[in-house]
Protein backbone atom coordinates (compact mmCIF):
# COMPACT_ATOMS: atom_id res chain seq x y z
CA UNK A 1 0.00 0.00 0.00
CA UNK A 2 1.37 3.25 -0.72
CA UNK A 3 0.14 7.00 0.17
CA UNK A 4 0.37 10.70 -0.07
CA UNK A 5 0.41 11.54 3.28
CA UNK A 6 3.76 13.03 3.13
CA UNK A 7 2.67 15.47 -0.30
CA UNK A 8 -0.46 16.38 1.84
CA UNK A 9 1.42 17.36 4.84
CA UNK A 10 3.92 19.04 2.36
CA UNK A 11 1.01 21.22 0.87
CA UNK A 12 -0.87 21.82 4.67
CA UNK A 13 1.92 24.18 5.02
CA UNK A 14 4.75 21.92 5.85
CA UNK A 15 2.88 20.21 8.86
CA UNK A 16 5.60 18.47 10.89
CA UNK A 17 5.12 14.33 11.41
CA UNK A 18 4.53 15.36 14.83
CA UNK A 19 1.71 17.61 14.66
CA UNK A 20 -0.18 15.35 12.35
CA UNK A 21 0.36 12.61 14.69
CA UNK A 22 -1.09 14.70 17.47
CA UNK A 23 -4.16 15.35 15.42
CA UNK A 24 -5.20 12.00 14.37
CA UNK A 25 -4.24 10.50 17.75
CA UNK A 26 -0.51 8.73 16.38
CA UNK A 27 2.84 8.90 17.48
CA UNK A 28 5.61 10.93 15.21
CA UNK A 29 7.26 7.73 14.50
CA UNK A 30 4.28 6.39 13.37
CA UNK A 31 3.46 8.67 11.35
CA UNK A 32 6.96 8.66 10.04
CA UNK A 33 6.54 4.79 9.18
CA UNK A 34 3.35 5.05 7.14
CA UNK A 35 4.84 7.60 5.19
CA UNK A 36 8.02 5.36 4.52
CA UNK A 37 5.18 2.93 3.47
CA UNK A 38 6.55 0.31 7.04
CA UNK A 39 3.06 0.49 8.27
CA UNK A 40 -0.01 0.53 7.27
CA UNK A 41 -2.68 2.16 9.39
CA UNK A 42 -6.00 1.00 10.44
CA UNK A 43 -8.97 1.84 8.45
CA UNK A 44 -10.01 4.45 11.18
CA UNK A 45 -6.68 6.18 11.26
CA UNK A 46 -6.65 5.78 7.27
CA UNK A 47 -10.20 7.80 7.56
CA UNK A 48 -8.99 10.51 10.21
CA UNK A 49 -5.77 11.25 8.23
CA UNK A 50 -7.79 11.68 5.07
CA UNK A 51 -10.65 13.28 6.78
CA UNK A 52 -7.47 15.64 8.15
CA UNK A 53 -6.71 16.66 4.43
CA UNK A 54 -10.04 16.57 3.51
CA UNK A 55 -9.46 13.84 1.02
CA UNK A 56 -10.80 10.66 0.10
CA UNK A 57 -9.40 7.98 1.44
CA UNK A 58 -8.34 6.56 -1.88
CA UNK A 59 -7.31 9.80 -3.03
CA UNK A 60 -4.75 8.87 0.56
CA UNK A 61 -4.05 5.36 0.36
CA UNK A 62 -3.51 3.39 -2.71
CA UNK A 63 -3.86 -0.50 -2.72
CA UNK A 64 -2.03 -2.62 -5.19
CA UNK A 65 -3.09 -5.89 -5.77
CA UNK A 66 -0.89 -8.30 -5.18
CA UNK A 67 1.69 -6.11 -3.73
CA UNK A 68 1.99 -6.78 -0.10
CA UNK A 69 0.35 -10.29 0.36
CA UNK A 70 1.79 -12.49 2.37
CA UNK A 71 4.09 -9.93 4.32
CA UNK A 72 1.20 -8.22 5.96
CA UNK A 73 -0.71 -9.20 9.34
CA UNK A 74 -4.41 -8.11 10.18
CA UNK A 75 -5.95 -6.53 12.90
CA UNK A 76 -7.13 -9.99 13.13
CA UNK A 77 -3.91 -11.29 14.31
CA UNK A 78 -4.15 -9.66 17.74
CA UNK A 79 -8.05 -9.84 18.22
CA UNK B 1 12.80 6.01 18.99
CA UNK B 2 9.37 5.30 20.59
CA UNK B 3 8.47 4.11 23.95
CA UNK B 4 7.81 1.02 23.84
CA UNK B 5 11.15 0.46 22.30
CA UNK B 6 13.25 2.44 24.71
CA UNK B 7 11.32 0.36 27.13
CA UNK B 8 12.00 -3.00 25.27
CA UNK B 9 15.77 -1.96 25.62
CA UNK B 10 15.85 -1.38 28.82
CA UNK B 11 14.65 -4.36 29.90
CA UNK B 12 16.49 -6.36 27.90
CA UNK B 13 19.74 -4.70 29.56
CA UNK B 14 18.57 -4.87 32.92
CA UNK B 15 17.41 -8.33 32.87
CA UNK B 16 19.51 -10.43 30.59
CA UNK B 17 23.11 -9.79 32.00
CA UNK B 18 22.10 -10.10 36.31
CA UNK B 19 20.12 -13.29 35.24
CA UNK B 20 23.05 -14.98 32.87
CA UNK B 21 25.33 -14.09 36.06
CA UNK B 22 22.70 -15.91 38.47
CA UNK B 23 22.27 -19.08 36.12
CA UNK B 24 26.04 -19.48 35.47
CA UNK B 25 26.66 -19.42 39.62
CA UNK B 26 23.26 -21.70 39.58
CA UNK B 27 25.57 -24.08 37.79
CA UNK B 28 28.26 -23.66 39.67
CA UNK B 29 26.91 -23.75 42.45
CA UNK B 30 26.18 -27.00 43.83
CA UNK B 31 29.55 -28.06 44.27
CA UNK B 32 29.85 -25.70 46.94
CA UNK B 33 26.74 -27.11 49.20
CA UNK B 34 24.61 -23.61 49.75
CA UNK B 35 22.52 -23.32 52.54
CA UNK B 36 18.97 -22.33 51.30
CA UNK B 37 19.12 -18.94 53.61
CA UNK B 38 22.46 -18.59 50.95
CA UNK B 39 20.28 -19.68 47.60
CA UNK B 40 17.37 -17.06 48.65
CA UNK B 41 19.94 -14.38 49.45
CA UNK B 42 21.62 -14.96 46.20
CA UNK B 43 18.27 -14.92 44.07
CA UNK B 44 17.54 -11.95 46.19
CA UNK B 45 20.81 -9.65 45.54
CA UNK B 46 20.22 -10.21 41.55
CA UNK B 47 16.58 -9.50 41.53
CA UNK B 48 17.26 -5.82 43.85
CA UNK B 49 20.04 -5.52 40.91
CA UNK B 50 17.44 -6.05 38.26
CA UNK B 51 14.73 -4.19 40.01
CA UNK B 52 17.15 -1.08 40.48
CA UNK B 53 18.60 -1.01 37.15
CA UNK B 54 15.01 -0.96 35.77
CA UNK B 55 13.53 1.50 38.13
CA UNK B 56 16.70 3.56 37.17
CA UNK B 57 16.63 3.23 33.59
CA UNK B 58 12.56 3.71 33.89
CA UNK B 59 12.72 7.20 35.55
CA UNK B 60 15.46 8.44 32.96
CA UNK B 61 13.31 7.70 30.35
CA UNK B 62 10.16 9.18 31.72
CA UNK B 63 12.38 12.29 32.29
CA UNK B 64 12.83 12.36 28.74
CA UNK B 65 8.98 11.57 27.72
CA UNK B 66 7.71 14.67 29.97
CA UNK B 67 6.83 16.55 26.73
CA UNK B 68 5.87 14.12 24.72
CA UNK B 69 1.68 13.92 23.89
CA UNK B 70 1.31 10.59 23.02
CA UNK B 71 3.18 7.48 24.41
CA UNK B 72 2.14 4.25 22.52
CA UNK B 73 0.03 4.63 19.54
CA UNK B 74 -1.81 1.30 17.77
CA UNK B 75 1.12 0.23 15.85
CA UNK B 76 2.73 0.07 19.48
CA UNK B 77 0.32 -1.94 20.38
CA UNK B 78 -0.13 -4.51 17.42
CA UNK B 79 3.78 -4.88 17.71
CA UNK B 80 3.29 -5.36 21.35
CA UNK B 81 0.21 -7.60 20.78
CA UNK B 82 2.04 -9.84 18.64
CA UNK B 83 5.64 -9.76 20.75
CA UNK B 84 3.17 -10.75 23.80
CA UNK B 85 1.22 -13.65 21.98
CA UNK B 86 4.25 -15.56 21.14
CA UNK B 87 5.86 -14.99 24.10
CA UNK B 88 2.77 -16.44 26.35
CA UNK B 89 3.99 -19.90 24.65
CA UNK B 90 7.33 -20.34 24.86
CA UNK B 91 5.92 -19.33 29.29
CA UNK B 92 3.05 -21.86 28.81
CA UNK B 93 5.64 -24.90 27.22
CA UNK B 94 8.36 -23.62 29.83
CA UNK B 95 5.34 -24.34 32.82
CA UNK B 96 4.38 -27.83 31.20
CA UNK B 97 8.22 -28.58 31.57
CA UNK B 98 8.17 -27.27 34.95
CA UNK B 99 5.59 -28.45 36.82
CA UNK B 100 4.75 -31.73 35.06
CA UNK B 101 7.60 -33.30 33.37
CA UNK B 102 10.49 -31.97 36.07
CA UNK B 103 8.54 -33.19 39.56
CA UNK B 104 9.30 -36.86 38.36
CA UNK B 105 12.56 -36.10 38.11
CA UNK B 106 13.87 -33.23 40.03
CA UNK B 107 13.08 -31.13 43.06
CA UNK B 108 13.85 -28.04 45.48
CA UNK B 109 15.96 -25.57 43.66
CA UNK B 110 16.01 -27.61 40.03
CA UNK B 111 12.26 -26.42 39.78
CA UNK B 112 12.31 -23.14 40.97
CA UNK B 113 15.66 -22.10 38.78
CA UNK B 114 13.94 -23.64 35.92
CA UNK B 115 10.91 -21.87 36.53
CA UNK B 116 12.98 -18.59 36.67
CA UNK B 117 14.82 -19.22 33.76
CA UNK B 118 11.86 -20.08 31.72
CA UNK B 119 10.20 -16.79 32.94
CA UNK B 120 13.38 -14.86 31.80
CA UNK B 121 13.27 -16.75 28.62
CA UNK B 122 9.84 -15.47 27.82
CA UNK B 123 10.26 -11.86 28.95
CA UNK B 124 13.77 -11.68 26.89
CA UNK B 125 11.80 -13.33 23.89
CA UNK B 126 8.66 -10.93 24.01
CA UNK B 127 11.08 -7.59 24.04
CA UNK B 128 13.80 -8.98 22.02
CA UNK B 129 10.40 -9.56 19.49
CA UNK B 130 9.28 -6.09 20.07
CA UNK B 131 12.32 -4.71 19.14
CA UNK B 132 12.33 -6.89 15.79
CA UNK B 133 8.94 -5.83 15.12
CA UNK B 134 10.23 -2.05 14.74
CA UNK B 135 12.66 -3.59 12.11
CA UNK B 136 10.45 -5.38 10.23
CA UNK B 137 9.85 -3.78 6.21
CA UNK B 138 5.95 -4.02 6.46
CA UNK B 139 3.92 -4.21 9.17
CA UNK B 140 -0.23 -3.46 9.06
CA UNK B 141 -2.71 -2.68 12.04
Amino acid sequence: MTNEVRLLRFLAQDMTQAELGRRVGLTRQTIAAIEQGRYSPSLDVAFRIAHLFGKRVDEVFHWQPGGDQGTQTTSSDIS
Amino acid sequence: MSSLQKRAWLALWSMCPVYCIYFVAQIGLPYLQPTMLERIGCLAVVASFHAVAYICGLLMIKRHEADEPLLQDERDRTIDGRATRTAYFILLTGMIVVGMVMPFNNSGWELVNAALFFIVLTETARYALILIGYRQPRLAH
